[in-house]
């Protein structure tokens, strides 16, 4: 009974953490029950009381203990079960338990740690979160490359994303303006760097440079798209922005042969009918190329650094990089929230009018909030074009504004650690399991399932209609749905979206009253 | 001197002119009242003044500088700023931060000082905090519920919030749109009460539009009566309550019940009747 108890306390985690194992297998139970553990431990503070860090370490340990047993159980059915079923060779029975009771010791080891801090008096209790966090985070590629899960590329995509709904938190979470058509400004940024360090422009620049001026050319174009909005709110804004979003890609991807002439002297070259009149300004010779069309810019410069060296296929520096940066965005980000702006961004989202009969400066505040908003996203796409190496402009296009807004409104708008959270929900999801997810269905079909089957009409049929990749798009909407109906404030809130959404709204009930006793 | 004057002060929206030609001057340190009946104008009167309008026609001006058309963020900075009939806090803002947000005006913070927290900007937020803090004591809120969500006051303390963040500003002009609307006797009598104390302490200039004939008759240096857009009388109180325009004008008409549009026309005696009552109460 207890132990039923235990597992069931920890469903949602362990039901995670048994997921990761059935599809990845192998150490991946210890990683995730080490990762897991550390979250639940921090969890279990939210929920219960921890007074001193014995209890807290008790009450870790059960939290642990459940996650634990899912893992086990599901290191044990994925090992001597799921391999033989999807075409794979079983591994002895010792291995399996032994990949299983790793991901339980971890998890329990880890949750009974976290937990235990929690404990600790105020001040100790923040900072040894936060050092456990910082050591999670710092040893993550050790982790993942002595347990072979192959996981970090998908993380530093999850971390490239992370900056992205980050800063599309600020227009949209804190100043209230939708934007549609974020990815316009990861585009700027990732073009900017690509045209500033390649041999496509031939000019080759410091990409420790480079990122700054993508920023600042991101942030540039932020104030001069968010202009025009300015006088438009809600669903105007959005198709407004809905517009840049397109239209962005579109000139990257139609730039490639440039010639402008000096219109004075064109125009009177047509009216003389002597075409030598016109002075050329840009692209005399030949059409001028800027953007390199539908093949995009490739390839564009890495950065280096002096005992590193030029960051190459290794993922260690890229990593740490996109970890820099992610911590960089979150601390900026976390200033510009609890400041004078922050608030004038706040009032904004309540009540425009009122803000500005309150000296809110209504022009600059919004420009800001696109500005700011814009940076960050030229920090992303700065980083994306140096780690990919190469960008075309399809990348760009409206289901990335979608897919960042998702996790943005998914996790908790205004929060940030909401906000990350859904970033890594989805892109994990998306990038991570769904995939693995296609090609164990995909081995178990083929082996256990097909062969079985004789019509093959049917079995055409199953091979086409169970493929999670073709279903994506499909998987996603339901749960944003899902979501929308359950938990419309997103998974972990800000205090007023919560309020906004969940306490009964006074004005609507005095309507009511005044309704009720008119009738 | 006057310190805020229109003149000739006009609003039309397409057909309809709201306000028309209505000149008006504020001395420093005086009480003036608008009212009127409903419809007569006078919030829309207010928004021109506040910026949140631009006249169609005529001028204003603020300490003999003409501020028609200036941005109400502007306004605010000068030093006019206003209340609003159906209040409008940032309910899902704290109390605090409501008061912080009337202190923007007056603080200097730029980008880079939020991104890089300078000493003087830390220092700033202090000075800005302390202050709000003091108001909220000030106008009878304490400070225990300064970290409450500003919708969940109570309806006269959300009256209180607003003109504390008003008064944040350092305003020397303050516009009050109906301050005791949904008020009862007690708290309207406190409110009174207030707004002496902080034209005396506060060097405020007070504008208010009331329908509680009574507050009125009270607090007033000065009344004006709007009718149809048009100011049609004004005066001390005592001027104004014998002036056959307003007794005409159905003055006090609707006290009993403001959001009730205008009633059929009664005997006229019947309204001086009204009048009087509210005069000899207070």
């Amino acid at each position: 009974m207890n132990i039923l108890k235990l597992i069931r306390s920890s469903s949602v985690l362990g039901a995670v953490g048994a997921l990761t194992v059935l599809l990845f297998g192998g150490w991946s139970g210890a990683v995730i029950g080490w990762l897991l553990g550390t979250g639940m431990g921090y969890m279990s503070s939210q929920t219960k009381l921890i007074a001193n860090p014995k209890t807290g370490a008790q009450i870790g340990g059960t939290a642990g203990l459940g996650l634990g047993i899912w893992l086990l159980v599901a290191s044990l059915l994925e090992g001597l079960l799921l391999l033989p079923l999807s075409g794979r060779p079983a591994i002895p029975f010792g291995t399996a338990l032994l990949f299983g009771l790793a991901g339980l010791g971890l998890a329990v080891l880890s949750a009974v740690l976290m937990a235990a801090f929690q404990g600790l008096a105020n001040p100790a209790q923040k900072q040894a979160t936060r050092l456990t966090l910082a050591f999670v985070l710092l040893i993550f590629p050790f982790a993942d490359q002595i347990a072979q899960t192959g996981w970090i590329a998908t993380v530093i995509q999850i971390q490239i994303f992370a900056i992205l709904a980050l800063g599309l938190n600020i227009p949209v979470g804190y100043a209230g303006l939708l934007d549609l058509g974020y990815a316009a400004f990861f585009a700027i940024g990732a073009y900017t760097t690509g045209m500033l360090s390649s041999a496509h422009l031939g000019i080759e620049w410091n990409f420790w440079i480079v990122i700054w001026i993508a920023a600042a050319v991101a942030a540039i174009a932020g104030i001069i798209l968010g202009a025009p909005t300015l006088p438009l709110r809600g669903d105007y804004l959005a198709i407004v922005t809905l517009g840049f979003g397109e239209i962005i890609p579109i000139v990257f991807r139609n730039l490639t042969e440039i010639k402008i002439t000096e219109p004075i002297s064109s125009l009177l070259a047509t009216l003389l009918n002597r075409p030598e009149l016109a002075i050329c300004l840009v692209g005399c010779t030949e059409p001028f190329n800027l953007t390199n069309g539908e093949t995009g810019i490739n390839p564009i410069g890495r950065p280096s650094l002096p005992i590193v060296g030029t960051f190459g296929t290794s993922p260690f520096p890229w990593y740490y990089l996109v970890l820099l940066l992610v911590v960089f965005s979150m601390f900026m980000i976390g200033r510009l929230r609890d400041s004078r702006l922050g608030r004038a961004w706040a009032a904004i989202r309540e009540d425009e009018l009122a803000a500005s009969a309150m000296g809110i400066n209504r022009v600059s505040t919004k420009l800001l909030a696109f500005a700011m908003g814009a940076t960050f996203s030229g920090f992303a796409g700065a980083f994306y074009a140096a780690y990919i190496t190469a960008i075309f402009p399809s990348v760009f296009d409206f289901s990335v504004s979608v897919i960042i807004l998702c996790m943005v409104i998914l996790g908790g708008l205004g929060n940030m650690t909401g906000v990350l959270l859904g970033c890594i929900i989805i892109m994990a999801a998306d990038r991570l399991y769904l995939p693995k997810l296609a090609e164990v269905l995909k081995g178990i079909l083929n082996t256990s399932v097909l062969p079985n089957i004789s019509s093959p009409a049917l079995r055409d049929f199953i091979t086409t209609s169970l493929d999670p990749i073709q279903m994506r798009l499909f998987l996603f909407g339901l749960v944003l749905v899902i979501m929308m109906i359950v938990r419309p404030e997103g998974l972990v809130p800000s205090a007023q979206r919560r309020a906004e959404l969940h306490e009964p709204d006074p004005a609507a009930n005095d309507s009511l009253a005044d309704v009720r006793s008119a009738g | 001197m006057s310190l805020l004057e229109a003149r000739q002060l006009t609003m039309r929206f397409g057909g309809l002119v709201a306000v028309n030609a209505v000149d008006l001057t504020l001395e420093p340190g005086m009480i003036a009242s608008l009212i009127g009946p409903n419809g007569a104008g006078k919030t829309t009167f207010f928004n021109m003044l506040s910026g949140l309008y631009v006249p169609s026609s005529g001028q204003l001006f603020f300490e003999d500088r003409e501020i028609t058309g200036t941005e109400p963020h502007q306004l605010t900075r000068y030093g006019i700023v206003r209340t609003f009939q159906n209040i409008r806090l940032f309910g899902n803002m704290t109390v605090l931060e409501n008061v912080l947000v009337g202190r923007h005006c007056r603080m200097q913070t730029g980008l880079l000082g939020t991104l890089l927290r300078p000493p003087k900007v830390m220092a700033e937020e202090a000075a800005a905090r302390r202050a709000a803090f003091s108001l909220l004591d000030y106008v009878g809120l304490g400070t225990e519920r300064a970290q409450e969500s500003a919708k969940n006051l109570p309806y006269g303390d959300q009256r209180r919030l607003e003109i504390a963040r008003a008064l944040a500003s350092n305003p020397k002009v303050l516009l009050l749109d109906e301050p005791t609307a949904g008020m009862n006797p007690n708290e309207t009598a406190d409110l009174t009460r207030f707004i002496y104390r902080i034209r005396d302490e506060l060097d405020l200039t007070v504008m208010l539009i009331e329908h509680d004939m009574k507050v009125v008759m009270d607090i007033s240096d000065r009344v004006s009566v709007m009718e149809y857009g048009i100011k049609i009388a004004q005066g001390t109180p005592d001027e104004v309550r014998a002036n056959p325009r307003v007794i005409e004008a159905y003055l006090g008409k609707d006290e009993d019940s403001p959001a009730v549009e205008s009633p059929a026309p009664e005997p006229l005696n019947g309204r001086v009747e009204s009048l009087k009552d509210t005069s000899t109460e207070g």
